[in-house]
């Protein structure tokens, strides 16, 4: 053969092989990160080196099916707000065969219809990439045309439906028109104004069993691991204390309940989990692996792909040699979410941190009022984090801290991005703190309302400045929504013919 | 009112299983024969609803109330959002089976009559409430059999809501009259 020849025979072959190794690392196993298409969205970003999470169909399933697997993934984590929200257009309402004609416009079965991941140029907040006039697909013609019932709109355009505090394409809990006319009337602030369920949480009286209590002297633990008299005074001081939980119960969960110093040694860890928090709170655990400091710990991301399985579910089964297969590895998403990776505004100085509940409750004082404004203010450093220091609602906070103010009436960083919530008739802190910031008109009513009235509150949220310079002064945006409202509710009729 | 429920339960169960396992090319029931035992159904379904449950705590009991708003409100959901509410819930198990509530002066507008033969079928109900409305027709690429049954106000509970809704296209409705109409539609196999 000539050499010509050779070359030819060469560079099919590396060829072949550069087109196998390429299959084998997208399909079998390997960091796909280099493959990703564009940047994910926030949130989304820190684990999308899990692909499957979100791509769930097999590989070369044609493109319905990819397609409907993708928003089932969608669905996965988010359904659960959705329902919550009442969502305004839920894609229920779009399966119905009479909004064929609708989905050929805009096709609201998908969350991928709006929502497309990887296409950082055009993604708006809350991960919406479709055109911000996106209403105008459905409400600018014939019967559904907004501008024919609504003579107030007329003239308005369609980019500006859901970007003027107006409306919300899933959640119009606080928007919808008798609720505008109810609280119409509403003062800027209430005569008393509190939180009422922090209140009742913070006005709540000491568990009823002191003879449970535990004091300093009764902290058990092995003598190297006793830590510091100080560590051992938080916890002396801590609820945890006073409900009777010892040591053991997080560092030898092992250990039967009432075992002797002996008997927990053998269990002992310096460093327990979050599992040891999960046991007893629950449902502050399920809430934090929703939100952006806890999703790494979702169960429903994808694990890392098993090479062997991979190349049965292709046909090639045990193909590859035990050795190549060992070799090859999909890397798993790093179980907590360091600081550093965030992509807002954080501290330099705590860029190392990694995030658990121990990040925002130290460990062992458990003090929920660190908990509610320092631990947010030793990592973020953003405009409007800086700004809450010394603003109107700080102040309140502090007033209630010292005692010269009733529970309830102060304002942490928590009473507004950590909602409380009703469950079984306690009261619960909601540590997913992104659930009532998507978008921010969804913190009006859990929160919001209880101290300020509507039109305050949504003329507050509309303005960007305000918001950034943490409510320091009345907002200078007014929402024309309630005004229009009450004007249909006074005549009494639709604004256009009867 | 047992027996007739018990009876209505099992004409839906057995219409569900005929309708999703045999069309009528197959020697099932016909498409007209199931869309007229589904509607009997949910006509029965709405019916207890609206008497055992609504009138009978609203009205004769007066321990609760029914509202549009009702999960604001505390109250228990109107007739009507209850019928949505089971058409959107079935529409999560199948797509072998649609059905909405429509009408010529629909509250919410996208309740109006949105095809051509909603708008026949609407129109042609009204006109004779004892005269159900067949047709076919092709959406999304799907073709379809579609029944219109007249949907009358039986209680002055309907006709006063919708009277008096700040919304409603028109405000002289009385006991009797047809008020929209339900449409149920059934794929057809090819």
């Amino acid at each position: 053969m000539s050499r010509k020849a050779w070359i030819w025979v060469l560079w099919a072959a590396a060829t072949i092989g550069a087109c196998w190794m390429l299959a084998a690392w997208m399909l079998v196993a390997g960091d796909r990160r280099p493959f990703l298409i564009g940047e994910t969205t926030d949130a989304h970003h820190q684990f999308e080196i899990a692909c499957e999470t979100c791509h769930a169909a097999p590989a070369f399933a044609d493109a319905a099916k990819a397609e409907k697997a993708l928003n089932k993934a969608c669905r996965t984590c988010h359904d659960k707000e959705l329902r919550a929200a009442d969502d305004s257009h839920s894609t229920k309402r779009f399966r119905s065969p009479r909004m064929a004609a609708f989905r050929e416009k805009l096709d609201a079965r998908f969350c991928t219809s709006c929502h497309v991941e990887h296409r950082p140029e055009i993604t708006r907040a809350s991960a919406v990439s479709v055109a911000m006039d996106f209403c105008v697909a459905c409400h600018s013609e014939g019967e559904q045309d907004v501008r024919k019932n609504r003579p107030s709109h007329a003239g308005l355009g369609f980019d500006t439906c859901a970007s003027s505090g107006c409306h919300n394409y899933h959640d119009n809990r606080a928007l919808y028109e008798d609720f505008l006319v109810k609280h119409a009337h509403a003062e800027w602030l209430a005569l008393s104004p509190a939180h009422a369920l922090a209140a009742r949480q913070r006005s709540r009286a000491p568990a009823p069993a002191p003879e449970a209590a535990l004091g300093r002297d009764d902290a058990a633990a092995p003598t190297a691991a006793l830590g510091s008299a100080a560590t051992v005074d938080d916890w002396a001081g801590s609820g945890h204390a006073a409900a009777g939980v010892n040591c053991a119960a997080c560092h030898a969960p092992g250990a039967p309940g009432n075992a002797s110093l002996s008997g927990i040694e053998p269990h002992w860890t310096d460093h327990p989990g979050t599992a040891a928090c999960e046991d007893c709170h629950r449902p502050q655990a399920r809430t934090f692996v929703l939100g952006r400091h806890g999703m790494r710990r979702h169960p429903r991301i994808a694990k890392p792909r098993d090479p062997a399985k991979e190349l049965e579910a292709l046909g090639l089964g045990d193909w590859l040699p035990e050795g190549l297969l060992a070799a090859l590895e999909d890397p798993s998403p790093p179980a907590r979410m360091a600081v550093h990776e965030a992509r807002l505004p954080m501290r330099a100085e705590a860029a190392h941190r990694l995030l658990d509940c121990g990040s925002c409750h130290r460990p062992h004082a458990v003090d929920t009022a660190f908990a509610a404004v320092e631990a947010c203010t030793s990592c973020h450093d953003d405009r409007h984090t800086r700004a809450y220091v010394g603003s109107p609602h700080h102040q309140l906070w502090l007033a209630e801290l010292a005692g010269e103010a009733k529970p309830g009436t102060g304002v942490s960083c928590a009473t507004c991005h950590m909602a409380k919530f009703k469950r079984r008739g306690l009261v619960v802190t909601n540590h997913n703190q992104n659930d009532i910031l998507r978008p921010s008109e969804k913190m009006i009513r859990p929160v919001c309302l209880d101290c300020h009235g509507l039109r305050f509150a949504l003329d507050a949220l509309a303005d960007p400045d305000l918001v950034e310079r943490n409510f320091d002064g009345p907002p200078t945006v007014k929402v024309k929504s309630i005004d229009w409202a009450v004007r249909r509710a006074a005549a009494g009729e639709p604004e256009a013919g009867k | 009112m047992t027996n007739r429920l018990r009876k209505a339960a099992a004409i839906a169960l057995g219409v569900a299983l005929a309708t999703s396992t045999a069309g009528a090319a197959e020697g099932g029931i016909p498409y007209r024969k199931a869309a007229d035992m589904l509607h009997l159904v949910m006509s029965a379904a709405r019916t207890v609803y609206a008497r055992m449950v609504v009138q009978r705590l609203t009205v004769d009991e007066e321990v609760i109330t029914a509202s549009e708003h009702f999960d604001d409100d505390l109250a228990l959901p109107l007739p009507a959002q209850m019928f949505r509410f089971t058409a959107e819930a079935v529409s999560d198990s199948s797509e072998e089976l649609s059905y909405s509530l429509l009408s010529l002066n629909p509250i919410n507008k996208k309740n109006g009559p949105g095809t051509d033969a909603e708008q026949q079928g609407l129109e042609h109900v009204a006109d004779d409430p004892d005269e159900n409305f067949y047709a076919e027709e092709e959406l999304g690429g799907q073709r379809y059999f579609t029944a219109v049954y007249a949907d009358v106000a039986v209680a002055e509970a309907c006709v006063n809501c919708h009277n008096y809704h700040k919304d409603s296209p028109r405000s002289d409705f009385e006991v009797g009259d047809v008020m929209g109409a339900v449409v149920i539609r059934i794929p057809m196999d090819e």
